[in-house]
């Protein structure tokens, strides 16, 4: 699910960029934390940070001692994404493999979508090999495929989501 | 959320973060998007290069799975699921995946038909046909 959100943050501009006044230093506090933003990238908590929308106040700047450095205490909204245990989703199948298939949604690449959760589906193998259950439906790359999240996961270190999802339900499946 | 094995969007156990935040469709992030895309391209030649890789993902997504194309619709969309006693999460996967009876309504938001909610089956109906009327004049 995609959230609108609004977060306080501190930004931090070094004293070598503080000798101009006013605009300017508005300009960099909003540099900064753009900056900051993408190379956050994600926390587990909100998910995957995809835009800053509006920069809705600048707090009174603190100067740190030893540095010299000004902090600001900011406050913002943004758009993130975060999948969620229960949610049901859409996504395009990127990998076919003998025992599933990987599926993308939103900023996420692996979703992963096992074999065992699209029971009536068999892998056909071949140059490009597709699942297809008795109904002749498909399961190929670049299909779109409407499915449950049975479970997440936050790996910190490359701050990706992974996720595990089921075709286990009602009106689930291929989206032609 | 104080434990992960709690989350279940289907019962709309969802984390307070959620709850306090508020949720978008697709359709609403593609605007935003765009436009933030659009507020790039003026300033540097090759914008693309300039956004994230998550940005660039999510773009391509909600530009593929928008139901709703043009802003007026998108806000209309809105304004129509807000009349009905819908949680934010759950007014979002209605509009995200448009479903067309109510049997594939519930299944898509299960915590609709849960004990003590007001939205009874024909409650349900209209929000469709509601929302069925937009996608035709879009």
């Amino acid at each position: 699910m995609f959230l609108k959100v609004q977060l306080p943050w501190n930004v931090i501009i070094p004293a070598e960029s503080l000798d101009t006044k006013g605009l300017m230093l508005q300009k960099s506090i909003i540099i900064r934390l753009l900056d900051d933003f993408s190379t956050k990238k994600a926390t587990k908590d909100l998910g995957y940070f995809l835009a800053v929308t509006t920069l809705d106040h600048i707090g009174e700047g603190k100067v740190r001692q030893h540095t010299g450095d000004v902090l600001f205490p900011v406050l913002f909204s943004c758009v993130t994404f975060k999948p969620l245990r229960g949610e049901i989703l859409e996504g395009v199948v990127h990998k076919i493999l003998k025992h599933g298939v990987f599926l993308r949604s939103g900023p996420i690449e692996n979703i992963y979508l096992s074999n065992q959760k699209m029971s009536d589906y068999k892998y056909v193998p071949g140059e490009n090999p597709i699942f297809m259950n008795d109904k002749l439906s498909k399961i190929e790359k670049d299909v779109v495929v409407r499915f449950s999240v049975i479970g997440t996961k936050y790996i910190e270190v490359e701050r990706e989501f992974q996720a595990v999802v089921s075709l286990e339900g009602d009106f689930l499946g291929p989206v032609s | 959320m104080s434990g992960e094995e709690e989350e279940n969007a289907a019962e709309l156990k969802i984390g307070d973060e959620f709850l306090k935040a508020k949720c978008l469709m697709n359709c609403e992030v593609a605007i935003i998007l765009e436009h933030k895309y659009e507020q790039l391209q003026q300033m540097a030649d090759d914008p693309m290069n300039q956004v994230s890789q998550v940005f660039e993902k999510s773009l391509q997504y909600v530009k593929r799975f928008s139901r709703y194309k043009n802003p007026d619709a998108v806000r209309q969309a809105r304004e129509i699921l807000s009349r009905y006693q819908l949680a934010e999460f759950e007014l979002c996967v209605l509009g995200n995946l448009c479903p067309e009876t109510v049997e594939e309504a519930i299944a898509m938001v299960p915590s609709m038909k849960s004990r003590g909610r007001a939205l009874d089956e024909e409650a349900i109906e209209k929000v469709l046909n509601d929302l069925s009327m937009i996608k035709k004049f879009d």
